[in-house]
């Protein structure tokens, strides 16, 4: 029984794995920088929880533009993803230019907020 | 304006010789002295001790208890700066004197010696009452010790005491050896009055009571708490000196030899001349006189006084305290001078360090409380005047540009927003010319 669920779990994880090389490169890119922001977002709360959250308002600017940036990095995958039925008729530049935007005052906005 | 200068300057010059009589805050030393005496042979019998003081400086103006014509004012202004009164059967006082003149005497902050002997008035009682002491209340009564009495003595009543407070100022540098004689009533001080203080006391074998008839009942007075000699020293600096005796001060006593009962040592000469000379000097403001500059306080590093101070900042503090010797002022040295930083109770209490030159001084960080604070130096020592002095000061918090710039706890958050920044432009990059 065991060694089958070990089986298993490796050729799950192998047909995930030679699924997910199917996917264009330019998604893999933004998978990856989201998988980077989180990261970061993680180290930080990681942090606090270590020394306390005395300065909760870098804490939370720290937080927010990591999964902000995040957040905005799913929504270019979603609408620039060549198999989403629903933004066929968006141009992908129309979406990167979006993304571009919104991080702009994103940043600002945790600038601001940095103390 | 010459006309003015120098009519005023004339003026000055007929005023100084009176300005030079009275005692002032210049010169706290009493020069002009007033002694009842309620018998003029008194004025022989206790020579010696009038003759010191004179010999100080003192300006002595002798007059019968019941002189008609005496008057403590004229006018408004005190005559006298000092008083003594030796006259301890007197019923009333002549002239303009009774004890309420008396008591408005020491309010002005003049100097009293009280003296009552085997018979103390009622009037004498009632000066007494109103500066704390207690006399017996048995008129007959007198000080009876079987173990602590002059060998000289057949009754028990001439006491030869020994046991002085242990007061420098109050008693001079040097130590009084031979023991004190005295013999005359009992006094008893309210144990909660802490503005008088017991100079001579009685033997733990002392009582009170009359020496000519039997005991019908304990003695009410006994033991220690029995005073000989008292002082007081009230709130606004006057000195009272009361003794039950009389006879303590007079010339035959002075100079008599004196040897304890049960004690080998014989001495030659009794210290009452010393211990009546030295007390003398107390309470006429010789001695244990301090007078205080004001308060200074600035930041460190600057020499203005500012008008408020920022929570967290490093002051410095020093007062100047001077010691009247009795002829001029010179620095006092002392280790216990505090002063407190205080806002309903004191935030820093810190002892003041001297330079030996009469400056006192420390430095210390202001507390992290803001609010209105004052600089307090509350100084009450055994024999010494009191010092109370005050300076208000406010401390303000933070200016929202006086916080530190950059939190170092927070380096990490600023490292991971820059760190993303960085990571978006570098992903805009790769996304926009990947092949």
């Amino acid at each position: 029984m065991v060694k089958s669920t070990s089986k298993d779990a490796q050729d799950l994880f192998r047909s995930l794995h030679s699924a997910y090389s199917a996917t264009p490169t330019n998604l893999k890119i933004i998978d990856l920088y989201v998988v980077f922001s989180v990261f970061t977002a993680l180290i930080q709360v990681a942090y606090m929880a270590l020394v306390g959250s005395f300065p909760f308002n870098s804490f939370l600017s720290g937080v927010l533009s990591c999964i902000g940036t995040a957040v905005l990095a799913v929504c270019l995958r979603i609408q620039v993803n060549k198999e989403n039925k629903e933004f066929k008729d968006l141009a992908p530049e129309r979406a990167f230019a979006d993304f571009v935007l919104c991080n702009l005052v994103l940043h600002l906005v945790i600038i601001n907020f940095l103390g | 304006m010459m006309n003015l200068s120098r009519s005023v300057a004339l003026i000055s010059l007929f005023l100084l010789p009176l300005l030079s009589f009275s005692f002032s805050v210049d010169n706290p030393t009493d020069r002009r002295v007033l002694v009842l005496l309620d018998d003029v042979s008194l004025k022989s019998s206790h020579s010696i001790f009038f003759t010191t003081l004179k010999s100080r400086g003192f300006d002595l103006d002798f007059k019968l208890a019941d002189d008609s014509k005496l008057a403590l004012q004229r006018y408004g202004q005190y005559l006298y700066d000092g008083l003594i009164v030796f006259a301890p059967s007197t019923e009333r006082f002549g002239g303009s004197l009774d004890s309420k003149s008396i008591a408005d005497f020491v309010d002005s902050g003049r100097d009293l010696i009280l003296s009552a002997d085997t018979s103390a008035s009622d009037l004498i009682r009632g000066i007494a009452l109103e500066c704390g002491v207690d006399f017996d209340e048995d008129s007959s009564a007198m000080v009876i010790d079987h173990s602590s009495f002059s060998v000289s003595d057949g009754d028990h009543t001439l006491i030869a005491a020994d046991d002085l407070v242990k007061s420098d100022v109050i008693l001079g540098k040097t130590k009084i050896e031979a023991p004190v004689l005295f013999r005359g009533v009992a006094h008893s001080l309210n144990p909660t009055n802490n503005l008088v203080l017991k100079v001579l006391s009685a033997s733990p074998s002392a009582y009170s009571a009359n020496p000519s008839s039997k005991l019908s009942s304990p003695p009410q007075l006994t033991g220690s708490a029995i005073s000989l000699v008292s002082v007081m020293q009230a709130r606004n600096n006057a000195r009272v000196v009361i003794s039950g005796s009389l006879q303590m001060f007079s010339d035959r006593l002075f100079r008599s030899g004196v040897q304890k009962a049960g004690s080998p040592n014989k001495y030659e000469k009794s210290g009452n001349e010393q211990f009546a000379t030295e007390l003398s000097k107390w309470v006429f403001h010789e001695r244990g006189h301090l007078k205080a500059g004001s308060l200074v306080h600035h930041r460190v590093g600057e020499t203005d006084e500012p008008a408020i101070y920022r929570i967290k900042d490093d002051l410095e503090f020093s007062v100047e305290i001077l010691e009247w010797s009795g002829k001029s002022w010179e620095p006092y040295v002392a280790d216990d001078v505090q002063v407190q930083f205080y806002m309903m109770s004191p935030y820093v209490l810190k002892t003041l360090s001297t330079d030996k030159k009469g400056m006192f001084h420390t430095s210390f960080k202001v507390p992290d409380v803001y609010g209105v604070f004052q600089f307090k130096v509350e100084y009450e020592k055994l024999g010494y005047t009191t010092l109370s002095l005050s300076k208000q000061i406010p401390v303000r918090p933070y200016r929202h540009n006086e916080y530190e710039r950059f939190i170092p706890t927070a380096y990490p958050y600023y490292g991971a927003c820059f760190t993303t920044m960085a990571g978006f432009f570098v992903f805009s990059f790769v996304y926009l010319y990947h092949k």
